[in-house]
């Protein structure tokens, strides 16, 4: 129960300090027609999908404001009788999925949403528009040895090389992202020795955990950290795209694969542009802006010809994570406390009791 | 007489339309009582249906529910004396087979208090709980109409011993779903076997109806005056109708006949008389020029005319009232009446005419009331026809006068009426013909030849017997004997 208390209270500090955030806003300042976008999605891939949608509805103008996944969980519920925003979409798939068992959100239908495959939309009311796998980005000349291929090679590698090793990894802190949690619980549920494993080697070398994607894959540029484990495969295949230094590898073993969804919330103040905007991002057209500018992963096979740029495959088998009620297992209050309790003992965060 | 209808006329072509339209039909009638019974039974259907798809659903949903509680409720278990779920990914797997179902839970123990899941769900079952038994309840949670699993059961280890209790909820969209379609598909079937049991009574209907329209057929196309029995083949079902109608055709025939050899009677008795009656008007006429011509002859021959003219109406009187009593006896039903009077009354009338010829009619009765059923007007004219044949045939001897007597007598069973003369009397050899029509025992006696048959007849339909004896010394009986009427109730 203490654990629960000083959970909330981060949370609602960070609540806190993510409403103060300004958004960015697009489109004509002086259009009535307001579109408030909450999203834990990063504006360097969203910026050309929201700039083509101003250009389409001249008349709108979009607010776009980036929150954590875990933040943005507790504000739409915080604020679910009066919300500020009209769509939110997060990667935090699970948390999104609570949302709308909880009855935190609406309806929407059109034929962008009876066009989407059942396995990425549930209730009509949550939408996935992206598909992306879950990597891991290497410094190539931080790193010691060869390139892993997957989780049993960076293991070896680990062990062989403890001393390179040792504060040179990096991934999300649990507690405090969304996203983190739910891959770190996806991980444990695929495999779960090898993330028992895993965890015992982060812990045992001193792992760096971050909040967000962005740091970590600036820490791996700089060479601070040798490797990042689990970061979201759009990020990371901009950065490696650009900077030699950096390999993106898809884990051999399995690759897990995450959908960003969006919801709009049960009393959103323009829920008719928010489901214009969702149809715009389920349209042929931004689909394939996605993967042709190597923003996102669409959610959409048929947007996606081998022929096009920056289209990537996983070597191994693919663990897609379900948008079904079996997230819900991972968020369980019991089995959440428990998990995060032994990630931070595995980390050694807090003592063995 | 026969009833007929006021006006014969056949009715106009719209007339008949009207009354067609205004006619309750047949076909109708049963076709509504088909459909009806066919829609009341169809719509129980419906309903049973309705109720058994929920059912199913919920049968087929709860299995599910109950699976996933059971996995749930696998994986409680006591960690340092703290009772702990660790909720197992597959059993939520099982229930998103429920694909679009919300999902609710609550994991307490009554030692501890909240274990996990949502913490304002309801965690008291509508019926008084029995550990280790799952039971199954809708619910209103979150806004909407939740089915939930719910189930308690004692966790021991030799430590602590805990009751732990888990309520596991889904919404009921899948079930609907299901049991929607089940009961539409359902719904189909009864409507089809509906539609085509309906269709079935129509065409059933117009193949019952048919042989009615064979026989309407059969008797529109009929030439007139044809008589003969409809001999179409016909089912069972309307083969009364058609004895009933050839039973009609043949009573018409015999009435027909009737007339026909009535008219040919009529003919045959009033040609002779006016035969001669033309005869002794010639006569009478050539009289005039003849050398012998007097006046005593003149009258004489007039008187004749006379004479004959009389016969001539006695003859139409009797053929009249034969007429009458004929129609009386097919048309009339016979009622309780005395018979003491049209005896009476037909002595009275013909007590004068007899003595004018120089018989005395004498009735002999000493009955107050004699009771049977008949038509008096029948029974009269037969004592006249028995009456005037007695005296006709009375020995006219001018010295000693005749004498005609009328006795009726009461025996056990039947009223005895004699009509005694003491003429020349019949010879057995006629006495078997004395009855046929137009036959006559004497042709030097007036007479018609058809009242004695009229009495047979009359005798015949009341079920009377008539007899000839000889009367002593000489002379002709005639008997008739008629049942008396028994009173219901009578012990005789």
């Amino acid at each position: 129960m203490r654990l629960f208390h000083i959970l909330l209270l981060m949370v609602i500090l960070q609540v806190g300090r993510a409403w103060s955030a300004e958004p960015v806003w697009f489109g004509d300042k002086n259009n009535t027609r307001m579109l408030y976008i909450n999203s834990a999605l990063d504006l360097a891939s969203f910026e050309p999908i929201l700039t083509v949608f101003v250009a389409l509805y001249p008349d709108i103008k979009v607010a776009y404001r980036d929150v954590n996944t875990l933040d943005l969980y507790y504000q739409t519920i915080e604020e679910h009788k009066q919300p500020e925003a009209s769509l939110v979409i997060s990667s935090a798939m699970d948390l999104h999925l609570k949302l709308v068992n909880d009855g935190y959100a609406q309806t929407y239908q059109s034929n962008f949403t009876e066009r989407l495959s059942a396995d990425f939309k549930w209730r009509d009311q949550l939408f996935a528009f992206s598909l992306e796998p879950i990597v891991m980005l290497v410094n190539k000349a931080a790193f010691p040895g060869d390139i892993p291929e997957d989780r049993q090679s960076l293991l070896q590698t680990i062990r062989q090389n403890e001393q390179a090793m040792t504060k040179r990894i990096g991934t999300y802190d649990i507690r405090q992202s969304g996203v983190g949690y739910l891959l770190a619980s996806q991980d444990a549920r695929q495999a779960d020795v090898t993330w028992g494993r895993l965890l015992e080697a982060f812990g045992s070398h001193k792992v760096q955990t971050y909040c967000c994607t962005h740091e970590i894959i600036d820490d791996v540029a700089s060479g601070e950290l040798a490797i990042g484990y689990n970061l979201l495969g759009s990020y990371v295949s901009q950065r490696a795209r650009d900077d030699d230094r950096l390999t993106m590898i898809l884990p051999k073993d399995y690759t897990l694969m995450l959908m960003r969804a969006a919801l709009i919330p049960k009393s959103a103040p323009n829920p008719t542009d928010a489901g214009l905007f969702l149809d715009f991002l389920l349209s042929d057209s931004a689909q394939k802006m996605m993967q042709t500018q190597g923003l996102l992963f669409p959610i959409r096979p048929d947007a996606n010809t081998p022929n096009d740029p920056y289209v990537v495959n996983a070597p191994g088998p693919t663990g897609v994570i379900e948008l079904d009620q079996q997230l819900l297992v991972g968020r369980d209050y019991a089995k959440q406390k428990r998990f995060i309790r032994n990630w931070e003992m595995a980390l050694e965060i807090i003592a063995e009791p | 007489m026969w009833q007929k209808s006021p006006n014969h006329q056949s009715l106009s072509e719209e007339e008949e339309s009207k009354a067609l339209k205004k006619a309750p039909s047949l076909r109708f009638r049963f076709i509504l009582a088909g459909v009806l019974v066919i829609g009341i039974i169809a719509s129980l259907a419906i309903n049973l249906i309705f109720d058994y798809s929920q059912k199913l659903a919920d049968l087929s949903y709860d299995r599910l529910l109950r699976s996933a509680l059971l996995q749930m409720d696998e994986n409680v278990g006591l960690i340092r004396n703290e009772v702990s779920i660790d909720i197992p990914w597959s059993a939520f797997a099982t229930l998103a087979q429920a694909e679009e179902d919300r999902v609710f839970y609550k994991v307490e123990s009554l030692e501890q208090g909240f274990i996990t899941g949502y913490q304002d769900l309801n965690s008291f079952p509508p019926n008084p709980p029995v550990l280790d038994q799952i039971q199954f309840y809708d619910q209103m949670f979150s806004g909407e109409m939740v089915r939930f699993a719910w189930v308690q059961r004692y966790i021991t280890d030799p430590e602590t011993a805990q009751t732990v209790r888990i309520i596991l909820g889904q919404t009921r969209l899948s079930r609907e779903e299901m049991a929607a379609a089940v009961t539409q598909k359902a719904v189909e079937v009864v409507v089809l076997i509906a539609l085509v049991a309906i269709t079935l009574i129509i065409i059933g209907s117009h193949l019952v109806l048919r042989p009615l329209h064979r026989i309407e057929r059969a008797l529109e196309e009929r030439v007139m005056g044809d008589l003969t029995p409809i001999d179409i083949n016909t089912p069972k079902e309307t083969h009364h109708l058609k004895v009933a109608i050839n039973h009609f055709m043949a009573r018409l025939q015999a009435n027909l006949e009737q007339l026909e050899n009535y008219t040919a009677d009529a003919a045959h008795q009033l040609r002779t008389p006016l035969a001669s009656l033309r005869a002794l008007a010639e006569n009478a006429r050539d009289i005039g020029y003849s050398n012998s011509a007097s006046p005593e002859k003149q009258h004489q021959a007039l008187e004749s005319i006379v004479q004959q003219c009389d016969t001539l109406s006695q003859t139409v009187t009797l053929l009249l009232n034969q007429a009458v009593v004929s129609h009386r006896l097919q048309t009339h039903r016979l009622e309780l009446m005395d018979l003491l009077v049209p005896i009476t009354a037909s002595c009275r009338e013909q007590a004068l005419t007899a003595l004018r010829q120089g018989v005395h009619l004498s009735l002999e009765c000493e009955l107050k009331e004699s009771l049977i059923l008949g038509d008096s007007f029948s029974i009269q004219q037969m004592m006249q026809n028995l009456i005037e044949n007695a005296v006709r045939y009375s020995q006219q001897d001018q010295d000693a006068p005749a004498e005609v007597i009328v006795q009726v007598m009461e025996f056990d069973l039947f009223y005895r009426i004699k009509v005694i003369d003491y003429g020349e009397g019949i010879p057995e050899s006629e006495k078997e013909r004395v009855f046929e029509r137009f036959y006559r025992g004497r042709y030097d006696v007036a007479g018609t030849g058809v009242g004695l048959s009229m009495v047979r007849d009359i005798v015949n339909h009341h079920s009377a017997r008539v007899n000839i004896l000889n009367t002593e010394p000489k002379g002709t009986t005639f008997q008739v004997d008629f049942a008396k009427h028994r009173f219901d109730g009578d012990n005789q």
